[in-house]
């Protein structure tokens, strides 16, 4: 069985996507390393809300852009969102690790782990979970088609059942 | 100098350049100067113009992307100073109007001075500069090179121009249009 990240990274270079956007995360390792091995510009920025912006001015310039993030910078993020992405219609691609919930022992973690999804939702962003490895390829082409083809923001959300985060040790 | 006679000298000195201009004061003179002309005008978001120019940069390095940040903007989202440094590309200049103070929030002051210049510099790899005039400021937009930070020292505090409140889609619109010379290119 092909794990998850590696489908999601074909897909992602398969669709154009040139750059990477992130913010580190344990979970996100692997793809990120598939990503950087499939000769994708890998920008390591300190902040969500960076990464979402950075996205945009690529937009702009006509790239294809990807931001990877943990859902605990959801919120740092909303501003770039809501005054930037959303008004100016400039759809992101996000693939964003969960946190804060199923197995999570990291009390700090679970407040954002259980508002993440519903503030993206809150503000028109369209969140997809992803919890099952052979679905990875056809839900990250979705997202790509709803960013790059009807300009909305959407994110897969990677769950825990899909491994390789903090919960498992 | 006064916020709209830097942005003047960047307009003049670069005029081929593709400017991103933050919330504030800095949108607001580049409608001014450049008469409105199809540039990247930020309506909201603090913080987000200098990455924003980043990504920009990177996706068109064979045109010229002048940031022009106010210092209010630049310290809401100060560690994109880092990631200029980290990344340096080589046709991405930022501006910083430096007069002290958050204008579009009221007018409140900034609970520390900026010293963008000496900052970019510690950081290392970009050119940096500080200019008191709009003369001095051209002089250093046409000398040193980027990737650059160059900071405009505003000591004249009035409001440039025209709203900053921006309709996105249009600036959205009229900017693809100038960089892709068709009604949309973002495919």
């Amino acid at each position: 069985m092909t794990v998850w990240h590696e489908d999601a990274a074909d897909v992602l270079v398969e669709a154009g996507v040139t750059v990477a956007a992130y913010v580190p995360d344990k979970r996100l390792s692997g793809l990120l390393d598939g990503l950087a091995c499939r000769n994708v510009v890998m920008r390591s920025l300190p902040r969500e809300e960076e990464c979402i912006a950075y996205a945009c001015g690529q937009r702009i310039g006509g790239g294809r852009p990807v931001v990877l993030m943990q859902c605990s910078g959801v919120g740092n993020c909303l501003n770039a969102y809501g005054a930037f992405a959303i008004p100016y219609r400039i759809g992101i691609p996000v693939i964003m690790s969960m946190r804060g919930v199923l197995g999570e022992r990291n009390p700090s973690q679970v407040p954002m782990g259980k508002a993440a999804v519903r503030l993206l939702e809150t503000i028109g962003v369209q969140c997809i979970s992803l919890r099952r490895h052979d679905q990875a390829g056809e839900f990250v082409r979705g997202v790509l088609d709803l960013a790059f083809g009807a300009q909305e923001n959407a994110v897969l959300v990677v769950e825990p059942e899909l491994g390789g985060g903090r919960e498992d040790g | 100098m006064r916020m709209a006679d830097a942005v003047r000298a960047v307009v003049e000195t670069l005029p081929e350049a593709v400017c991103v201009s933050a919330l504030g004061t800095a949108t607001s003179a580049l409608r001014l100067v450049s008469d409105d002309a199809p540039h990247l005008y930020f309506g909201g978001a603090m913080g987000c113009a200098l990455p924003g120019a980043l990504g920009l940069a990177e996706a068109r390095p064979e045109s010229q992307i002048v940031a022009i940040l106010g210092d209010g903007d630049l310290l809401m989202g100060a560690t994109a100073l880092w990631s200029f440094a980290a990344y340096r590309p080589p046709n991405l200049r930022v501006v910083v109007l430096a007069d002290g103070y958050y204008s579009i929030t009221g007018g409140q002051q900034l609970a520390v001075t900026l010293n963008a210049a000496s900052v970019a510099d510690a950081l290392g790899g970009i050119g940096t500069g500080r200019a008191e005039s709009a003369g001095e400021l051209a002089k250093a937009l046409s000398e040193i090179g980027p990737p650059c930070l160059i900071e405009a020292v505003i000591d004249e505090r009035t409001w440039p121009g025209p709203s900053p409140f921006v309709d996105p889609m249009t600036v959205r619109a009229r900017l693809a249009s100038r960089l892709f010379d068709e009604d949309h290119g973002m495919g």
